[in-house]
């Protein structure tokens, strides 16, 4: 399951929620219909996009190659940025 | 059919229109210009997010509901990224997208799609371009007598006599006074705002870091306009009469290192005869005042000027030549934009 912020449901037609049996991490986000705000145009993840795996930010893992086995929460943040 | 203002704000677009204020719009988003497209009535938004990236929004049912562009990619193999959308222009056949770093985009389906313009792109002078302080923004584009006209912050100004296939500088007479060794180079000067005159073939005029303009040759030479009246020549947004082609308004700030509305007042100044003189116009404006107006914050149309400010009011000048408060506390203002509405 990917859980989306507010902003970002509103971009996906009003959806917050979206099932996936995505292998990767990276299979997942592209699928999104809010792939493009999440990667930039060289695929890589943009730098104030959060994305965590059962409460663990991919960034501390593989990245967007981190392996899903598909019963994983993964939640996309904006990262707290300024005060 | 009534006229709405679209204002384009760091949180949100709003719709001023018949002394209500709808929105905001596209929340959670800046949004740096938007327009409605006369010819397909659809609204279209250059929006950015500064986590998520830069983006078109189109609407067609009046901001009701929006869609997004697809991908706003640059060419194969650049080395460069789209930093940001800065202003978009419907033409008569395509629908044109300035954006960071100096770029331009143009969509033929609507907005749904934008291709590069690789010769902008790829122009042989950007090695010599460099970001102003918001960025390396194409914040100007202008159809008029056939030709194209794009400017850039801070590589200068361009013209197209071919549909976009290739660009020539055309900033000759242009200052770039932080240049001390070179103030006049064949690119690299700061534009701020450059508008053609709808109904006068060639005229062009812009708001420079370094100075006011006016050029009556399409752009090949310019000829500075302050120094009678003004009170500086630094600013940002420029506003045109359509039934007039001698009269324009600027609003100057105090310089570069103190950008401020000049002589603490909300001053905008108005010429009647190409530049030569300027008048200030005080009439409903606030003062004393330390205000900002960016370089996307007015409009105009045969009606009046439209004036939006960072402190998130907006000002209407009617043909009297009176200035009306129409809108207060929206959130910072980045655009206005005059429009039909229904």
């Amino acid at each position: 399951m990917i859980l989306l912020p507010s902003l970002l449901a509103a971009e996906a037609g009003g959806r917050g929620r979206f099932e996936t049996d995505a292998a990767t991490i990276a299979e997942a986000l592209r699928a999104l219909p809010v792939a493009s705000l999440l990667l930039d145009e060289r695929g890589e993840l943009r730098p104030l996009v959060n994305v965590y795996v059962d409460g663990v930010d991919v960034r501390e893992r593989d990245g967007l190659d981190t392996r899903l086995q598909g019963s994983e929460e993964i939640r996309v943040l904006a990262a707290i940025a300024g005060g | 059919m009534s006229r709405a203002l679209l204002v384009g704000t760091r949180k949100g677009l709003f719709v001023v229109r018949d002394g209500e204020v709808d929105g905001p719009l596209l929340p959670g988003w800046s949004i740096y210009h938007a327009v409605r497209d006369p010819g397909s009535d659809t609204l279209y938004a250059a929006s950015n997010n500064f986590v998520y990236g830069a983006t078109v929004h189109r609407s067609s049912d009046l901001g009701r509901t929006w869609e997004r562009a697809e991908e706003i990619r640059l060419p194969e193999g650049s080395d460069l990224k789209l930093n940001a959308t800065w202003h978009v222009e419907p033409g008569p056949d395509a629908l044109w997208l300035g954006g960071d770093p100096g770029v331009l985009h143009r969509s033929t389906d609507g907005g749904v799609t934008f291709e590069p313009v690789v010769s902008l792109v790829e122009h042989p002078t950007r090695d010599r371009w460099q970001p102003g302080a918001g960025g390396m923004c194409c914040h100007s584009f202008q159809i008029a007598d056939g030709r194209l006209y794009a400017a850039i912050s801070a590589a200068g100004a361009f013209r197209s006599d071919d549909g976009g296939e290739t660009w020539t500088p055309i900033n000759q007479g242009v200052a770039a006074d932080f240049f001390p060794d070179n103030p006049f180079p064949e690119v690299g000067q700061c534009v701020h705002k450059l508008l053609a005159h709808p109904a006068r073939d060639g005229r062009l005029w812009q708001q420079n870091h370094c100075g006011v303009y006016r050029s009556d040759d399409h752009g090949d030479t310019w000829e500075r306009l302050e120094g009678n009246g003004l009170p500086s020549g630094f600013g940002f947004p420029i506003a045109l009469d359509p039934t007039d082609p001698d009269v324009a308004w600027v609003v100057p700030e105090e310089g570069a290192e103190n950008r401020v509305t000049a002589d603490g007042r909300l001053g905008v100044y108005r010429t009647d005869d190409g530049g030569a003189s300027w008048t200030l116009e005080e009439d409903g404006l606030p003062a004393p005042a330390w205000l900002a107006v960016m370089r996307e914050g007015m409009s105009f149309d045969d009606d009046g000027v439209y004036l939006g400010m960072q402190s998130g009011s907006v000002f209407v000048r009617s043909r009297d030549g009176r200035w009306t408060e129409v809108a207060e506390n929206l959130p910072p203002i980045l655009s206005v934009e005059v429009a039909d509405w229904q």
